[in-house]
């Protein structure tokens, strides 16, 4: 146990202890004022604000394009399929858990040859296509935290809901999907810490080292994971290298952050379904009442 | 206008005394002063066949109290009547099921019914423990009176009321409707879920086995609130107690391996004792 | 009328969004199988994957890479296994309570960290000391990419090792205390037993996952194609080398054997899965018995 500990506290140690002091306006924007960096106004060359701004971008656009079916897979499995539906369906998104992501990548510029051949001839890697495999990547994460969370529910509360009147939709949108929140919602921000830290899906499929912030959709695009990559084997002086750390700590807080914003946040949905007052506000807790 | 209207749809669907056909036959064949029919109704889970054949006549306005052993199948005859089997995994259903609603006879399994969550709403189910949600007081409420009611905000609060009221509850929790209704005492919580019915305002009300998780005293109120309430509605009720069974019984239901053995009524020859009744279900 | 065919419009679409889910895992089959087989079709046949790979000769074998990610993830897992177990032990008694609560908490923090992070802070600390303690070479070899993937996938299989001991644990432990035995014997000789197949299903799950890495073996394996002989020499792993070939966007003759290596990679995951099934079966028809 403590050489497990040791040895993740030795490199996250290095991490960050190079990195935080690397951490500024200086890190993001290189020499260009901050304002005009963020509109776009004056290009970033050393800095890794294009990065931190492509990475957002491919969280939106991969999430946007993943939390809908992703879901919805979801309750299908926990809900509405039939015992063989489920099993052969489960294989599927274990199958699909199980791709590595540079296969997911290489998925990605296969579509991208099929595409050049047969409908889009002047195709070519970017934004889009990342995004979709990214999509794909974190599918199975939405679909398992999903199912989980509703089949974690008891079984009275779909005969209640039936009992009282209400439909389909009724018992989805008022029982189910709120009390399952909270693990849904964990596993939409699984998903994005996921999307936002693969690299091998994205260097196949249109992120470059340097090209500014993110054009379009089918532009090519830089994002932090790669940035990282790239310094770390063509660093060629110790700023950049700095640059380098400074960028993993970025990453890395990005990582936790999100991950701590996934629990603060179930916490206030929790509190918000059930409607009840915070326990401070009462003499004692409800339970002295019995 | 609306009169040519209605009689030119009149005339165009066959219906006669505002009835179409289907319903014309289904009146027919339920009677003045019964609330539900049941005809050859069988039930099975998969190949687990739990009804066989049961024919049941549910008078209104009146305590209908099925017994039998554990294992009869009386909970699942309750459950026929409010369509929730369909919820359980594996379930077939067979057979007629006419029920009385609104004035208007319905064939409760008849595919004109649809989405049956429409026929739920208008019975309220209360099963053996209570199935408070853990929210406060009031969404728990809300779940009838908004979602499924749609009632317009200015009624939610007074329908809320009479329905605890009615229940017997409002007393006790009108200050402190905002907290968890999971901090209620085991009674009380089971009122909360008679309550919730009862804001449906609903033609039936069917109780399984109600005071079988209760204390004595809790018991008691719960059977208090079911006399008084069987007086204005019809009541379906499982019991899992001989003597609770004959006190609040009108007509006394006798289930035994998935059929109806015996009926007795109250006002009729009279219910059986004790002593009959156990000998009855231990043949 | 409104809410009656609401109720099918929610079916109808988590219906389809499990379709898509479904469809896509077939894709990505069907796209790298459709694109590899050319390259059985050409007459190289078999010779891809037992060949050696020598572009100038043109042969394109993957066999070396393919010896090199079963050694890289294969060590990965011998060191990583025993350090899941002893944090799974500790968590479930052998340590002061205080500190099993910690540590789940820790664990769940630690598989949020990005990969690009632990490769980056790797290459600055470990490289190092691997090449001073070797005494030779440059640090960057297959032993050195073994150590931080292990350190990868143990919170992995510590999540799905707690999954299968936290309960078991609360099942025996007043049986095994009543018989008298303390709380390092009630695990060795009741728990441990009656979990193996977790532990087996812990082990698949991080050898697939460690298999499937891509950016740590690229970052430290040091990417030299030749059979893995010593810990200490530099290796390609398959998916470091699909990387590779198509970052540096060489001619097509090359892509052919990619899309075989992408193929080999999703049948080795799909092997892994059909494990997981196997020993989830057995284990189903054992508590059956009971």
């Amino acid at each position: 146990m403590t050489v497990t500990l040791v040895g993740v506290a030795a490199l996250l140690g290095v991490v960050l202890m190079r990195g935080l002091p690397a951490l500024g306006p200086a890190l993001l924007f290189g020499d260009v004022s901050p304002l005009a960096a963020m509109t776009g106004a004056v290009p970033v060359w050393d800095g890794i604000w294009p990065a931190c701004a492509g990475t957002f971008a491919l969280l939106m656009v991969a999430l946007g394009l993943a939390v809908l079916p992703g879901i919805g897979c979801g309750i299908h499995l926990a809900l509405f399929a039939s015992p063989r539906t489920r099993v052969l369906l489960g294989l599927a998104v274990d199958l699909l858990a199980g791709v590595p992501s540079i296969v997911m990548g290489l998925f990605g510029f296969t579509l991208l040859l099929a595409l050049r051949r047969t409908v889009a001839p002047d195709a070519s890697t970017g934004l889009l296509l990342a995004s979709v495999c990214l999509a794909l990547l974190v599918l199975p994460v939405l679909v398992v935290t999903t199912r989980g969370a509703l089949e974690a529910l008891p079984a009275q509360l779909r005969l209640t809901g039936a009992a009282l009147g209400l439909d389909t939709w009724g018992r989805l949108r008022h029982l189910l999907l709120p009390a399952a929140g909270r693990g849904i919602l964990g596993g939409v921000l699984l998903a994005a810490g996921r999307a936002a830290e693969d690299t091998a899906v994205i260097m196949l499929t249109g992120v470059v080292a340097s090209v500014g912030l993110p054009a379009g959709l089918g532009e090519r695009f830089e994002a932090l994971p790669f940035t990282i990559f790239y310094l770390s084997s063509q660093y060629r002086d110790a700023v950049e290298l700095q640059r380098g750390f400074g960028a993993a700590t970025v990453l890395l807080v990005l990582s936790l952050t999100l991950l701590a914003g996934a629990w603060l946040l179930q916490r206030v949905l929790e509190r918000k379904w059930r409607g009840v007052l915070p326990v401070s506000h009462c003499q004692g807790t409800s339970e002295d009442i019995r | 206008m609306r009169a040519v209207r209605g009689v030119l749809h009149r005339a165009t669907s066959g219906r006669v005394n505002g009835r179409s056909p289907a319903e014309q036959s289904a009146a027919c064949a339920l009677p003045e002063g019964l609330a539900a029919r049941l005809a050859g109704v069988r039930v099975a889970f998969g190949t687990r066949q739990v009804l066989h054949d049961v024919h049941l006549d549910v008078p209104s306005g009146m305590t209908t109290v099925l017994i039998g052993r554990s294992g009869s199948g009386k909970s699942t005859l309750l459950r026929v009547l409010q369509r929730l089997n369909e919820c359980l995994p594996g379930c077939t259903t067979t057979g007629r099921v006419l029920l009385r609603l609104d004035g208007r006879v319905v064939d409760a399994y008849s595919g004109a019914v649809g989405d049956p969550s429409w026929l739920r709403a208008r019975m309220g189910m209360v099963f053996q423990s209570p199935d408070v949600l853990p929210l406060s007081i009031r969404r728990n409420m809300d779940m009838t009176l908004r979602h499924v009611l749609c009632l317009p905000e200015t009624e939610v609060a007074p329908r809320m009321e009479e329905a605890l009221r009615e229940a017997a509850l409002w007393d006790e929790v009108h200050d402190r409707l905002d907290e968890n209704a999971l901090g209620l005492s085991g009674g009380q919580q089971q009122r909360l879920c008679l309550a919730r019915a009862l804001a449906l305002r609903p033609a039936f009300l069917l109780l399984d086995e109600p005071t079988a998780s209760l204390d004595i005293a809790s018991a008691r109120a719960i059977e208090e609130r079911i006399t008084s309430l069987g007086h204005t509605r019809t009541v379906v009720m499982v019991s899992h107690g001989l003597r609770q069974a004959l006190r609040l019984a009108d007509n006394l239901v006798l289930v035994d391996a998935g059929r109806v053995v015996r009926v007795w009524n109250r006002h009729g020859a009279g219910l059986p004792d004790v002593a009959e009744l156990e000998h009855h279900l231990e043949d | 009328m409104l809410r009656r065919w609401k109720g099918g419009v929610v079916t109808t679409v988590c219906a389809l969004c499990a379709a898509s889910v479904a469809l896509a895992l077939v894709a990505i089959f069907a796209f790298l199988c459709l694109f590899a087989l050319p390259v059985f079709m050409d007459g190289q046949g078999f010779a891809v994957i037992a060949g050696d790979w020598k572009p100038a000769t043109g042969s394109y074998g993957v066999l070396p890479m393919l010896q090199a990610s079963m050694g890289v993830a294969g060590i990965a897992l011998v060191l990583g296994f025993p350090l899941s177990l002893g944090i799974c032990c500790g968590m479930n008694g052998l340590a002061p309570s205080g500190v099993g609560q910690m540590f789940r908490g820790l664990v769940r923090c630690l598989t949020a960290v990005p990969t690009v992070v632990y490769g980056f802070a790797a290459l600055f600390l470990l490289v190092p000391l691997v090449r001073e303690a070797a005494g030779r070479g440059t640090g960057l070899c297959w032993l050195t990419a073994s150590l931080v993937l292990a350190l990868l996938v143990v919170p992995t299989m510590v999540l799905v090792m707690e999954a299968g001991m936290g309960p078991t644990v609360e099942r025996v432990r007043l049986t095994g205390a009543a018989m008298g035995l303390n709380r390092g014997q009630v695990m060795v000789h009741m728990v441990l037993p009656l979990c193996w197949r977790h532990m087996a299903g812990a082990a698949a799950l991080g050898f697939g996952r460690a298999m499937g890495d891509t950016l740590l073996p690229l970052m430290l394996a040091g990417n030299a194609v030749q059979s893995p002989g010593s810990p200490l020499e530099s290796v390609r792993t398959l998916t470091a080398h699909i990387a590779l070939v198509l970052a540096t966007d060489s001619r097509s003759g090359t892509y052919g054997s990619l899309f075989v290596a992408g193929c080999l990679l999703l049948l080795l995951n799909l092997a892994v899965q059909l494990v997981l099934r196997v020993l989830a079966r057995s284990g189903a028809q054992f508590r059956g018995r009971t």
